[in-house]
């Protein structure tokens, strides 16, 4: 009697734990392959002309109008790249960064490229931005 | 005295446990905390220079337009008529103030249907609008 409850106690106290921590391995393995860091989102904020502003007939002179067209943009009316319009809002906005732009987007121009452009002034940290789309 | 084989191989196992299981608890949970109202379809354009959005404001709609020129509230497809008869409503029920309206363009979309987006906005007279964009990219 005396030695049936020994042995009682000896298979009481054997937990077999390697099927548990195999599964638990798995489980941690699927999590870190499948986990992404997630991406930083950031929010542009425009200004959209009111109608009364709109209907102005002309166009004050301090504004910068930047023309965003399908594979390309304007500067007051003349062409150029990405890097040559850095280049010239920076100079002029080196002394007056609450230089008004006006940024005028062709219908068939690529979103990717307005928001190129919002950054662009959000770097050289100017403020009043609109965003009008023209015909 | 050399140890008999067995002895090397009853380490304790709980505290190797525990770790294994608080960082499943963590990944489960960082997993199910991520946004799933945001359509993940649409890639968003690099902006760099933005700032990192840390709050979100809990009136904020996000109108998503995909590259085909749909457009989403929700991930449920809407039309612009609908966009600004909801935006009115939002407008209205928040006494006429400006609500916060988040337009998720994807880069490749044309502009034609993200100035829809704007019009619906220009509708119900919200003025001030933010475009969505990615300041680093993830995975």
């Amino acid at each position: 009697m005396a030695r049936k409850r020994k042995k009682n106690e000896m298979q009481a106290g054997e937990l077999n734990l390697t099927a548990m921590i195999d599964v638990a391995f798995q489980l941690l393995n699927f999590f870190v392959i499948t986990s992404h860091p997630m991406a930083v989102a950031t929010n542009l904020d425009v200004f959209r002309p009111s109608p009364d502003q709109t209907s102005q007939p002309t166009k004050p002179p301090t504004v910068l109008r930047i023309m965003v067209l399908n594979g390309g943009f304007t500067l007051n009316d003349q062409p150029v790249t990405l890097a040559m319009l850095k280049d010239k809002l920076g100079f002029v906005t080196a002394n007056d960064q609450t230089q008004s732009v006006l940024i005028l987007c062709a219908s068939d121009s690529r979103h990717g490229s307005l928001v190129e452009v919002l950054d662009l002034c959000n770097r050289l940290k100017l403020k009043n931005l609109s965003v009008i789309s023209s015909s | 005295m050399r140890k008999h084989p067995e002895e090397y191989l009853n380490g304790n196992l709980t505290a190797m446990i525990d770790v294994v299981f608080q960082l499943i608890i963590f990944f489960v949970a960082t997993v199910s905390m991520q946004d799933t109202v945001s359509d993940e379809r649409i890639r968003l354009a690099l902006a760099p220079s933005g700032k990192a959005v840390t709050t979100k404001d809990p009136r904020e709609v996000n109108i998503d337009v995909d590259k085909s020129g749909q457009i989403r509230v929700a991930r449920y497809p809407y039309s612009h008529r609908e966009v600004a008869f909801m935006l009115k409503k939002l407008v209205k029920d928040n006494g006429h103030n400006q609500i916060p309206v988040i337009i998720r363009g994807d880069m490749q979309a044309r502009h034609d249907a993200v100035q829809k987006v704007m019009d619906a906005c220009a509708a119900a007279g919200i003025w001030k609008i933010k475009f969505a964009a990615l300041k680093e990219r993830g995975g």
